[in-house]
C-alpha cells in the first residue's frame, strides 16, 4: 500500500512540476487578471490565461492526457488551430459583426489600414537578421498585422511549432495596445494635428453594403488568392448580415460560431503553451518582434496619414492611421481616447472604424502574400 | 546566418517590398471602386433621369439655323413641331407671352421650359425690339 502511496505520488503534478511550469501559471493568471480585472480584450485573455493554466499541468507521457500527445481531446481540439480551420470561422464571425459603411462612405482612408501592414514586412525583416528561417520570419512579422486569427492561421501553415508563442504574443499586444498606441502617436503628432476634425461621412446605401463585400472578395481574392481562407469567410459573413435575408445565418455566425470558435481556440492556444516548448530564447525573440512589429504598424499608419495630409484639401486627422493595425476595434476606440484627450467634442470612433476595417483586409492579404512567398 | 546577410540570401528584400506594393494595391484598387460604386449605383437608379437630360441636351445643341437631324430624339421634335404650329397663326415678330399665352391655354407640357429651352437654342430669338422671330427652318 505504501509503494502504491508513493507511485501516486510520484506521478502528481507536484512531483513532475518544475520552476518552469510556475513561470507559465503566473503568465496564465496574469492573463486572466488583465481580462477581467482591467478588461483587457476578455474575451482571448481569459480562455487564452485559463489555457495556459490547462497547458502547464504537468502530466506523465503516454496518458494522452497533453495537448501535444495523439491520442488526446486537447489534441483534437488543438487540430482546428493546426489545420487553420478555426480562424476563417472566426472571421466569418467578424465579417457578420462588422459595419464596412465608414469605409464605404471614406474609402481613402482605407490607405492607412494598408500603410500599417508595413509592420508585417518590416518585421519580416527583422526575424530575418535575426536568423529565423524564412517562414518562421514570415509567421512572426504576421504580427504586426496585430491581427489574433490571421496570425494564427499563417503560422499553422507555415511555422505550426511557433503557434503557442506567436499567437500568445499577438493576442498580448493586441491586448495592450490601449498602452502600446498612445505614446507612439503622440510622439509622432502636433497637438494642432490631433485636433483636427474629420468631416461627416455621406449616408451610404443598403445596396452598396450587399455589392460591397461581393466587389471586394473578388477584388482581394484574384489579386491575392492566398489570401482565400480568410477574406472569404470575412466577406461572405458580412454578406449574410447586409443582405437581410440570411439574417439566421448571420445570426448564428456573430453570435454561436464566433463564440463557439473563439473559445476552442483561445483555450487550445494557450494550452499549447506548454513551458518545455515555450520558454525558449526564440519566444523571447518573438516577444521583442512582435513589440517591434506593432510599434512600426502603429508608426507606419500615422506617417502615411501625413504624408496624405500634405496632398489633401480637406486635412485628415492622423491619428486615424494608428487605427490601420488592424485590432478591432481596440485600435480605434485607443484613436478615439487620444483624440479626446486633446479635444472632448471630437468624435474619431466612427472615422477611425474604417482604417481598422481595411487593416483586417489588408492584414489577410499580406498572410496571403506571405504564404504563397516562403509557404 | 544573421543580419542583412540572412534577408538577403532568402529574398527577404524582394519579398518585403513585392508583399507591401501587393496589398497597397490591392487595397487602392479596392478604394477606388468603392469611391465610384455609389455612383455607378446612383447613375443606375436615375438612368432614366439621365437619358431624359441628355435628350434635352441634344435638343440644346441643335444649331437654330439648321434643320433638325434625322436622330433628334422624336418628342423634342414634337415639341418643336408644336411651337412652330403656334407660330406660324401669329404674325412674325410675335410677342413671347402670347406664345405662352396660347401654349397654356392649348395645353403644352411644361411650357415655360420648353420656351426656355428654344430661346436658348436660339430658335427662337429676339428681333431687339420687344419681339421674337421663330428662326429654324424645316
Amino acid at each position: 500500500m505504501g509503494q502504491l502511496f508513493l507511485e501516486f505520488l510520484s506521478n502528481t503534478g507536484f512531483a513532475l512540476a518544475d520552476y518552469r511550469h510556475f513561470i507559465m501559471i503566473l503568465i496564465g493568471i496574469i492573463f486572466i487578471y488583465l481580462g477581467i480585472a482591467k478588461h483587457y480584450e476578455p474575451l482571448l485573455l481569459v480562455p487564452i490565461g485559463f489555457g495556459i493554466l490547462v497547458g502547464n499541468i504537468p502530466v506523465f507521457k503516454g496518458l494522452g492526457l497533453g495537448i501535444y500527445e495523439d491520442n488526446s481531446v486537447l489534441h483534437y481540439l488543438y487540430m482546428g488551430v493546426t489545420s487553420g480551420v478555426y480562424p476563417p470561422l472566426i472571421f466569418l464571425g467578424i465579417g457578420a459583426l462588422t459595419d464596412f459603411s465608414t469605409m464605404l462612405a471614406r474609402p481613402m482612408l482605407m490607405l492607412l489600414g494598408a500603410a500599417a501592414q508595413m509592420g508585417i514586412f518590416l518585421t519580416f525583416l527583422g526575424a530575418l537578421a535575426l536568423g529565423f528561417a524564412p517562414n518562421e520570419a514570415a509567421a512572426i512579422g504576421i504580427i504586426g498585422g496585430a491581427d489574433g486569427p490571421t496570425a494564427i492561421f499563417l503560422t499553422a501553415k507555415l511555422a505550426p511549432h511557433l503557434i503557442g508563442p506567436i499567437a500568445v504574443a499577438a493576442y498580448s499586444y493586441m491586448a495592450l495596445v490601449p498602452v502600446i498606441q498612445p505614446p507612439i502617436m503622440k510622439l509622432l503628432t502636433s497637438r494642432k494635428e490631433r485636433l483636427i476634425r474629420m468631416e461627416e461621412p455621406r449616408e451610404v446605401s443598403k445596396r452598396e453594403k450587399i455589392i460591397f463585400p461581393i466587389l471586394g472578395f473578388l477584388l482581394c481574392c484574384f489579386l491575392a488568392p492566398a489570401a482565400l481562407p480568410l477574406l472569404g469567410m470575412l466577406f461572405f459573413g458580412n454578406l449574410l448580415k447586409e443582405c437581410v435575408v440570411a439574417e439566421r445565418l448571420a445570426q448564428a455566425a456573430r453570435t454561436s460560431v464566433i463564440d463557439t470558435v473563439t473559445i476552442l481556440l483561445g483555450l487550445t492556444v494557450g494550452a499549447s503553451t506548454q513551458a518545455d516548448v515555450f520558454l525558449t530564447p526564440q519566444s523571447v525573440g518573438i516577444f521583442i518582434l512582435g513589440a517591434t512589429a506593432f510599434g512600426i504598424a502603429t508608426a507606419s499608419g500615422v506617417i502615411f496619414a501625413k504624408i496624405m495630409n500634405l496632398f489633401l484639401k480637406a486635412k485628415i486627422n492622423p491619428l486615424l492611421g494608428a487605427a490601420g493595425v488592424s485590432a478591432v476595434p481596440d485600435s480605434a476606440r485607443v484613436v478615439q481616447m487620444v483624440g479626446q484627450a486633446e479635444d472632448p467634442n471630437n468624435f474619431l470612433l466612427m472615422h477611425a472604424m474604417a482604417p481598422n476595417i481595411s487593416g483586417v483586409i489588408g492584414s489577410a492579404i499580406g498572410a496571403g502574400i506571405l504564404w504563397s512567398f516562403v509557404g | 546566418m544573421y543580419g542583412l546577410e540572412n534577408i538577403s540570401a532568402h529574398n527577404g528584400w524582394a519579398i518585403s517590398l513585392v508583399g507591401i506594393t501587393i496589398v497597397f494595391t490591392g487595397l487602392t484598387l479596392l478604394s477606388l471602386t468603392i469611391a465610384q460604386l455609389h455612383k455607378i449605383l446612383d447613375l443606375w437608379e436615375n438612368k432614366d433621369k439621365y437619358i431624359n437630360n441628355r435628350n434635352h441636351k441634344t435638343l440644346t445643341s441643335t444649331p437654330a439655323d439648321v434643320a433638325p437631324q434625322p436622330g433628334m430624339p422624336a418628342e423634342n421634335l414634337e415639341d418643336i413641331h408644336q411651337y412652330k404650329l403656334i407660330v406660324d397663326r401669329l404674325e412674325q415678330p410675335f410677342s413671347l407671352p402670347k406664345l405662352l399665352d396660347i401654349a397654356v391655354k392649348i395645353g403644352l407640357e411644361r411650357p415655360h421650359s420648353t420656351i426656355n429651352k428654344l430661346l436658348v437654342k436660339k430658335i427662337i430669338v429676339s428681333d431687339g425690339k420687344g419681339y421674337f422671330i421663330w428662326k429654324l427652318q424645316f
